[in-house]
């Protein structure tokens, strides 16, 4: 299955910025479940100057440096991505196979083992992520009894911040605390994510933040517009000895061909797609244009 | 023993007595002394100590806060802290052991990470620690990421053993203080304590020397010490730091990333920066990668150490090693790399992320010291004694919910050693910080150190923060090597010449310069303008009501603090109060424009710059500024009051003038200040001229103008000693303007700034944007015949052309200001 997509952010400035440095992370990762065919950034102003290189979550990054004067800033990521679900199913199948109970679970990772060992930089506090209050712990161990298998737990849980959370856009932004998504059981993809992931985190699992693109398909006889998606967030859940599992709160469901994973993190600083700093006074704006398109079967 | 008499020997360890009160051997020749000295001669030391820390500006801290309070002095005591050669030389064994470790740790850390794969220590001390920083995963495998600076604290035990309390190792604190310690203890101990040696700290500072000079690669004008800015509280040692170690003292936004290098932006140009000594810790060096509030970092640091053309002292990432959690597994650390045992003890740590130890915690935790792994939020240490029952629950829960980030570590009773409090000699406790530096073999340490006394006798704890006492720490021996302080002799290093100054401190030289005129002009204008209120009412002047309007409305162009004076209703009447108006124009720190809000933009500036300028002008400063926020907070006022406080800050004013001009010479930046100093002069005068000069009055009127402007800028006799005449307009307007000889006037100043452009950095055989604006407005300025400008239609009340002429003469100087601005101070274009 063939997917583009065109990802452009611009943030416009108030006052004229002659000298900024970014990071763009656009470029989709690869791995089993999904193959880059294509991938170009269309930078403008021109850069000065370029770095890329690869972070502790494998996420490519790209340093730029700005120094034509100008108003407006805009990235727009092109990629071309195959991925392959009949894979990405047959790993998730496998997950729900070797899942345990989840008190088999945290003994576990008390222990040693190489393995997990990568897995556990998801395991902390991050810095848009605290653990959660007592209430919330008391929501997600709802799921999670101690004799209760972990994927199915899991997938419990998702299912409830699905029916318990209404998807109001404008209610909150990346620095919500998530006990504020909590008290209003509102908000949009990236503050269930971050929800979800508070309230693992909390009962002691390791969870990570997954950023990337959903395909929406238009209401029957209508034409889709360029440009109207959005980019998508969801978590992945750690199954000690055997690996992640994604979960997808928003749409209640476990991603395998409609979503595209672009990068991965703590929380979403980590994989911001856009980020600056520019010399200049007055505020900024942000305005970001999404575009999924599925190219083949 | 009479000085010791009341001194209390109950601790479990004393410093200089043993167990049944006899001195122990290392200390006799100083309890000699001391008892020969007796307490008025140890009191008369201490205040000689208080005075040189004075003079020497360590007590002046920050001073720009509108509390004016916030100096804390540095107080030191005239008794050392003594140690034998002997246990020196052990300890300086462990502290060397402990740097070449912990250099070992930081490097696999962001490196191989074999410590976590091999399971030595558990991820949980490392991924859940704030100080771990995932952005520069990797760059423990590159060649110029070392642990370069390591200082730890210590203290002794009750076994008699140095015992490591803390490492610090993101950019340790008070080496500064240090070597200010044992200069101020030099000035009294040779009568204080004739014939006793300690060894010196100058060969510390030269291997400190030696490694910049190695990570610049010879050439040391690369390397920076880069501090967080004038507020921060220990902002003296990092003026000090530079300058003993020869570097420029640099803040964040002096510095800008490009090319995959760090530039130093200074007057002539961006000048390469390969070495970095930071006091900024790791998170906020760069907004771009780490915390993206900083104001304090450099945006694009981090991507030059990744580019590998950046050594920092030390890398980002540091803090992770300062980490308490460490402590239980530093002994298989020790043995995993280097196999040997570790030689200095540490205080018996339970990290409680394992269950049997949390257990032993929870259970044992009345005789436990309780802290977080890091130190990134506001420490905090519980002595679990000194806990309500409600308090210990509540840490009991703590420790339940996140055991990872604690560590708790017994209690220990250290040491304690005499200290001079008021006339009597007390025990108290003590830590000693000790310092090291990376050599090419290991690392050096210094043979001395920071201690930092308890509170009083029973306090546990020791912090500079609450007002602890420091001493010198005197390793008893001579050096092997002959030794000079020549390195400290040469006072305050100043930045060399203009060339080379960072362009920060360069533009706010420029700005002190502007915001000094402006503060004594609007000081004398506004002065002026009360006084004529006074006398008016004085006098019941006809011509008065008529002047003082002129008068206020001018007061309102100076100052820009529209509408003011100029808001009247139609009648003609003013809608405010003069005196109320002028009050606010006075004290009113919040309204732009007030003289209140200069003299607080003056301050900034003054504090920007506070390395260039004699310590009396700080001190000065420092005493107008507390006498100015004194009287505006006071709620009431008449123009009897106003009248006074602005005698007096003109004086203060005209007093820092005279210290600013006369402690730096033209080629340390002073040429800087001059020119901003003049183009703020020229466009008050201007703005005075276009509200004083244009309008066609009566005659009693004119004269009153006419003395109020000539008045406000104290030019009163002169132009009597020039025109031996009454007051006429027209000799006004040739005298302020045109004048080429009378330094206070338009052209004169135009003059002086065309001269003082041409021995600028940047001076070209042609005309630079901004020399072009200045020369313009000379050519003006001498090319008007006073004839022409005093034109006027019969009807009109204005003189049109001066009008126009002077509002032309305003447009050059405003953008001779922006393009000198721009040329200088923005590097853009570089």
């Amino acid at each position: 299955m063939i997917y583009d997509i065109y990802h452009k952010t611009t943030f416009e400035y108030e006052g004229m910025v002659t000298f900024s440095h970014n990071i763009a992370r656009l470029k989709p990762r690869e791995n089993r479940f999904q193959k880059i065919l294509d991938f170009s950034m269309e930078i403008l102003p021109s850069v000065y100057e370029e770095h890329s290189f690869t972070d502790m979550f494998g996420n490519s990054n790209s340093h730029l440096l700005i120094r034509k004067p100008h108003r407006a800033l805009s990235v727009i990521g092109r990629s071309r991505v195959e991925i392959f679900p009949h894979l990405l199913d047959a790993h998730n199948e496998r997950m729900k196979q070797n899942s345990m109970p989840y008190e088999k679970a945290l003994s576990l990772l008390e222990s040693f083992d190489l393995y997990d060992l990568m897995a556990k930089k998801y395991w902390f506090e991050s810095e848009l992520i605290c653990k959660g209050s007592r209430a919330i712990e008391a929501y997600v161990r709802q799921s999670f009894h101690s004799k209760r298998d972990l994927f199915e737990a899991c997938a419990e849980f998702m299912q409830r911040i699905f029916n318990d959370f209404e998807f109001v856009p404008g209610f909150s932004d990346v620095t919500t605390p998530i006990e504020e998504i909590f008290d209003a059981k509102k908000g949009v993809c990236q503050d269930f994510t971050h929800f979800a992931i508070a309230s693992l985190r909390t009962i002691g699992l390791p969870a990570k933040y997954i950023s990337g693109y959903i395909e929406t398909i238009p209401k029957e006889g209508e034409e889709k517009l360029f440009g109207v998606d959005a980019s998508h967030a969801w978590f992945a859940l750690y199954i000690p000895r055997v690996g992640w599992v994604g979960f997808d709160p928003t749409n209640n469901l476990i991603p395998t061909s409609q979503h595209i994973f672009l990068g991965q993190g703590r929380d979403y600083d980590d994989i911001t797609p856009l980020k600056g700093v520019v010399m200049s006074s007055g505020k900024s704006e942000l305005q970001i244009s999404v575009d999924v398109r599925r190219v083949s079967l | 023993m009479q000085m010791f008499e009341q001194y209390s020997l109950h601790a479990s360890y004393d410093e200089m007595f043993h167990k049944d009160g006899t001195v122990r051997a290392h200390w006799q020749d100083i309890y000699a002394h001391i008892e020969r000295a007796g307490v008025d001669t140890l009191a008369a030391k201490q205040s000689e100590i208080e005075w040189h820390m004075e003079d020497n500006g360590v007590t002046y801290n920050v001073y720009n806060n509108p509390d004016g309070n916030n100096n804390r002095p540095w107080t030191l005591d005239p008794i050392p802290f003594v140690m034998t050669q002997e246990e020196w030389r052990e300890v300086k064994r462990g502290i060397k052991q402990r740097a070449k470790l912990l250099n070992l740790v930081l490097r696999d850390l962001y490196g191989e990470q074999k410590l976590l794969k091999e399971n030595i220590i558990p991820s949980e001390v490392i991924f859940g620690h704030k100080g771990f920083s995932p952005e520069v995963f990797n760059f423990g495998l590159k060649e110029n990421f070392n642990l370069y600076f390591y200082a730890l604290d210590m203290a002794r035990g009750p076994d008699g053993k140095m015992w490591v309390i803390n490492d610090r190792t993101q950019a340790p604190s008070g080496l500064g203080y240090a070597v200010e310690n044992r200069l101020t203890m030099n000035m009294i101990a040779k009568e204080l304590y004739p014939n006793v040696e300690a060894k010196k700290l100058s060969l510390f500072v030269e291997e400190f020397k030696k490694l910049l000079k190695k990570l610049t690669h010879g050439d040391t004008s690369k390397a920076a010490l880069l501090t967080p800015g004038p507020h921060n509280e220990t902002y003296f040692e990092h003026a000090y730091l530079s300058s003993f170690l020869e570097i420029n003292l640099v803040q964040g936004d002096d510095l800008l990333a490009k090319n995959g290098s760090l530039w130093l932006k200074s007057l002539s140009g961006l000048k390469p920066i390969n070495t970095l000594l930071r006091r900024v810790d790791d998170r906020f060096c760069d907004p771009l990668e780490l915390r993206s509030d900083s104001r304090l970092g450099v945006s694009g640091l981090v991507d030059t150490l990744r580019q590998g053309h950046l050594a920092m002292i030390n890398p980002i990432g540091s803090a992770i090693v300062e980490n308490a959690g460490l402590n239980p597994f530093m002994s298989r650390i020790c043995h995993y790399f280097l196999d040997e045992e570790l030689i200095l003890p540490q205080i018996a740590t339970w990290w409680c992320g394992q269950k049997q130890e949390l257990a032993y915690v929870l259970e044992h935790l009345e005789g436990l010291i309780v802290k977080k792994i890091d130190r990134t939020e506001v420490m905090k240490t519980y002595i679990a004694k000194h806990l309500s029952a409600e308090e210990l629950a509540h840490l009991r829960d703590k420790l339940c919910a996140n055991p990872d980030q604690y560590v708790a570590q017994e209690e220990i009773s250290f040491s304690k050693t005499p200290c001079y409090d008021n006339g009597k000699i007390e025990p108290r406790n003590a830590v000693i910080r000790a310092y090291s530096v990376k050599n090419d073999t290991g690392y050096s340490v210094m043979n001395g150190g920071l201690v930092r006394l308890s509170v009083s006798t029973d306090a546990l704890l020791v912090s500079s923060q609450k007002g602890g006492k420091s001493k010198d720490l005197w390793i008893l021996g001579t050096d092997n090597k002959i030794d000079t302080n020549a390195i400290f002799k040469t006072l305050p290093y100043l930045d060399l010449s203009i060339k080379h100054m960072p362009t920060l401190k360069a533009e706010n030289l420029f700005w002190l310069g502007r915001y000094l005129a402006r503060s004594i002009a609007t000081t004398r204008l506004i002065r002026y303008i009360i006084k004529k209120m006074i006398h008016a009412h004085r006098y019941e002047s006809t011509s008065s009501k008529e002047v003082q309007l002129i008068l206020h409305k001018a007061l309102t162009h100076f100052t820009m603090t529209y509408p003011g004076f100029l808001d009247t209703k139609e009648d003609e009447t003013l809608k405010i109060e003069p005196l109320q108006e002028i009050a606010s124009l006075v004290r009113d720190t919040f309204r732009q424009g007030s003289l209140s809000f200069t003299i607080s933009m003056l301050g900034s500036a003054n504090i920007a710059v506070k390395s260039l300028l004699a310590i009396e002008s700080w001190k000065l400063f420092d005493k107008m500024q507390k006498e100015w926020h004194t009287f505006i907070y006071k709620n009431s006022y008449s123009s009897q009051t106003l009248l006074h406080e602005l005698d007096k800050e003109l004086i203060y004013l005209m007093a820092y003038k005279e210290l600013v001009e006369e402690s730096m010479v033209s080629d340390q930046g002073l040429v800087l200040y001059s020119i901003g100093f003049k183009i703020e002069s020229a466009l008050l005068l201007i703005s005075k001229a276009r509200s004083l000069l244009c309008l066609k009055l009566e005659k009693s009127s004119t004269y009153d103008i006419l003395e109020a402007i000539l008045g406000s800028c104290e030019s009163f006799n002169a132009y009597r000693t020039q025109y031996k005449s009454s007051l006429a307009l027209e000799n006004v307007v040739e005298f302020l303007l045109l004048n080429p000889h009378f330094p206070k006037s338009l052209t004169y100043i135009a003059d002086e700034l065309l001269q003082a452009f041409k021995t600028l950095p940047k001076a070209k055989k042609y005309l630079s944007s901004y020399e072009e604006a200045i020369f313009k407005a000379h050519a003006k300025l001498r090319l008007s015949h006073l004839s022409t400008l005093m034109e006027i239609e019969e009807e009109s009340s204005v003189y049109h052309v001066l009008d126009t002429f002077l509002s032309e003469l305003s447009e050059l100087f405003a953008h001779a200001s922006i393009e000198f601005s721009k040329t200088y101070f923005s590097h853009y274009d570089e």
